[in-house]
């Protein structure tokens, strides 16, 4: 069982700059926690921090109720999984993977034992006796990931373990450390700055950005109902469209555009009459059909759905990016007229999310 | 008691046979202890053609032993024969070079010398045959040769129990797997 709790977690360095800000929170046994971010948020200063390699400077940090927070690393029953696998070249798969069991003066037939068991997992049993040049990118992260699994940890982190592998491999290396999750059943911290990744394995995402959290929750939240700009643009693929806008007699008034409301989103917006908001649309909650005319510049067939890049009529500042069902042969110049299937709402000074009854 | 004499076996496939290999090397280092210690002689240039022999034995040997010590290390059975041959090469070489020696007079004009030897802590002199090679440093070179085919033929014993083990358990293994 492995309960972690992050309270109150600030990382300052040297030259006074603060890498991480205030970060809290629970991590129940056997969830997947993804922190997830642009480079350069803090996420993997904050999963090196509950590794215990790099200290904390303010906060507590409790495994199962205990307090960790100067707990040296090699004390603090977790393994890590590195971006570049961090394997050693000298030896074979078999050995790198016994190596810390080894280390700890385990018995030879127990090593044995667990990394037979590991590498039937991960299927490795066939590569135990190459060396880790001889194997793929994909091959080396699962023995990377092998050698975390034989120490048996409460806690597992990965920190981008899958940035250095090409598109396809991280598709399934993404599945398989999905269904190893499922396996072992257990806690694991999981840093990316891939939201996809983010989206697919997560049981809860916290969203960070220059060392702030900007929201935790399970990833049909942060799609759904994100809290602010940064994770509405954050999360999903393309990304969402922004526009300023005015809420004026029960409609949206855009620059050369203007967008009906509903009942109830003049509702959620009753605070902000005649006051400019931010309107966010996903380009998958558009449709052909409304009265919003759009300039088409180019169109991407994706088999399936199609997606269709352009400008709000007249406005070159405006782009917009829809996600179309069926395929569509639109051309540079040719016009179609949209409407939004679904609108979010955001205060123009805060970026906060505007839900209903909330100022 | 059978499940991990069962994992014991299947380690092998994982790891090198080091005891097997490492004794390999320790023959290869008395070896080293022998050719320094015969080839510092008792102030006589004893350079024969059995020196000239012995110090190309001496290369083939090193070379000999080390191949077999990377052979057996990966449990391949034929360097056991290799292993055994080279022992019994050392223990031939002692009724070679150093029993010659320690049988060659220094001069035939003066046959013995005295010679003081140490018991505890009393020095006793003697009169010693002034031969080539003395007693004290042939009884040595015998032991460095002696030690180093012993090192050998536990080698080869070790890698042969243990090729054959990997050996037959591969087999088991793969009639499962069938």
């Amino acid at each position: 069982m492995a309960e972690l709790s992050l309270q109150h977690l600030d990382k300052i360095y040297d030259n006074n700059v603060q890498a991480v800000f205030d970060f809290n929170m629970d991590v129940k046994d056997g969830e997947l926690i993804v922190l997830v971010g642009p480079s350069g948020c803090g996420k993997s200063t904050t999963l090196r921090m509950v590794a215990g390699l790099e200290d904390i400077s303010r906060g507590h940090l409790f495994l199962n109720g205990r307090d960790i927070t100067k707990t040296p690393a090699k004390d603090r029953d977790m393994a890590m999984v590195f971006q570049n696998y961090a394997l050693y070249g000298h030896m074979t798969i078999y050995e790198n993977m016994a190596f810390s069991l080894t280390l700890r003066k385990e018995d030879k037939n127990v090593i044995h034992k667990k990394v037979m068991a590991a590498a039937e997992i991960l299927d490795l049993t066939n590569q135990l006796n190459k060396k880790p040049n001889q194997l793929s990118g994909g091959q080396r992260q699962r023995v990377a990931m092998g050698r975390s699994i034989v120490r048996n940890p409460s806690v597992f982190l990965f920190d981008e373990p899958l940035s250095n592998l090409d598109a396809k491999l991280r598709g399934a290396t993404r599945r398989e450390i999905l269904l190893l999750h499922k396996r072992l059943g257990a806690t694991m911290l999981y840093v990316t700055h891939d939201q996809t990744e983010a989206l697919t394995l997560a049981d809860r995402i916290v969203c960070m950005s220059m060392g702030h959290v900007q929201q935790i929750g399970t990833p049909m939240e942060l799609y759904d109902t994100p809290n602010n700009t940064f994770v509405a643009g954050f999360i999903g693929l393309p990304p969402m469209n922004f526009y300023p806008v005015t809420v004026k007699d029960g409609e949206l008034a855009g620059q050369g555009f203007s967008v009906p409301l509903t009942e109830a989103e003049r509702d959620t917006l009753s605070d902000y009459a005649n006051k400019e908001i931010i309107l966010g649309v996903r380009p998958e909650d558009m449709t052909e059909g409304g009265t919003l005319p759009v300039d088409v510049v180019t169109n991407e067939n994706l088999g399936m759905n199609t997606l269709v890049h352009g400008y709000i009529a007249g406005q070159h500042g405006l782009n917009i990016t829809a996600k179309l069902r069926g395929w569509k042969d639109y051309r540079n110049g040719d016009g179609v007229k949209l409407q939004f299937t679904r609108k979010h709402f955001f205060d123009k000074d805060t970026t906060n999310a505007i839900r209903k009854g909330a100022k | 008691m059978n499940e991990d004499m069962t994992i014991q076996q299947d380690r092998m496939r994982f790891e090198k046979n080091t005891a097997s290999s490492r004794l390999a090397l320790l023959a290869i280092v008395f070896n080293v202890f022998f050719f320094i210690s015969i080839y510092k002689v008792n102030n006589s240039a004893y350079y024969t053609f059995w020196m000239g022999i012995s110090i190309i034995y001496n290369l083939v040997f090193m070379l000999a032993a080390f191949l077999a010590s990377e052979g057996a290390k990966n449990y391949k059975l034929g360097y056991s024969k290799l292993l055994t041959v080279l022992g019994i090469g050392q223990i031939v070489r002692i009724f070679i070079l150093p029993a010659m020696m320690h049988a060659t007079l220094v001069s035939e004009k003066i046959p013995q010398i005295e010679q003081e030897i140490v018991i505890l802590g009393y020095h006793i002199p003697v009169m010693m045959d002034n031969v080539v090679m003395p007693a004290g440093q042939y009884i040595r070179v015998i032991c460095y040769l002696a030690l180093s085919a012993l090192c050998l033929f536990a080698s080869a014993v070790i890698n042969q129990r243990k090729s054959k083990a990997l050996a037959a358990h591969i087999a088991n293994l793969s009639l499962r797997q069938a």
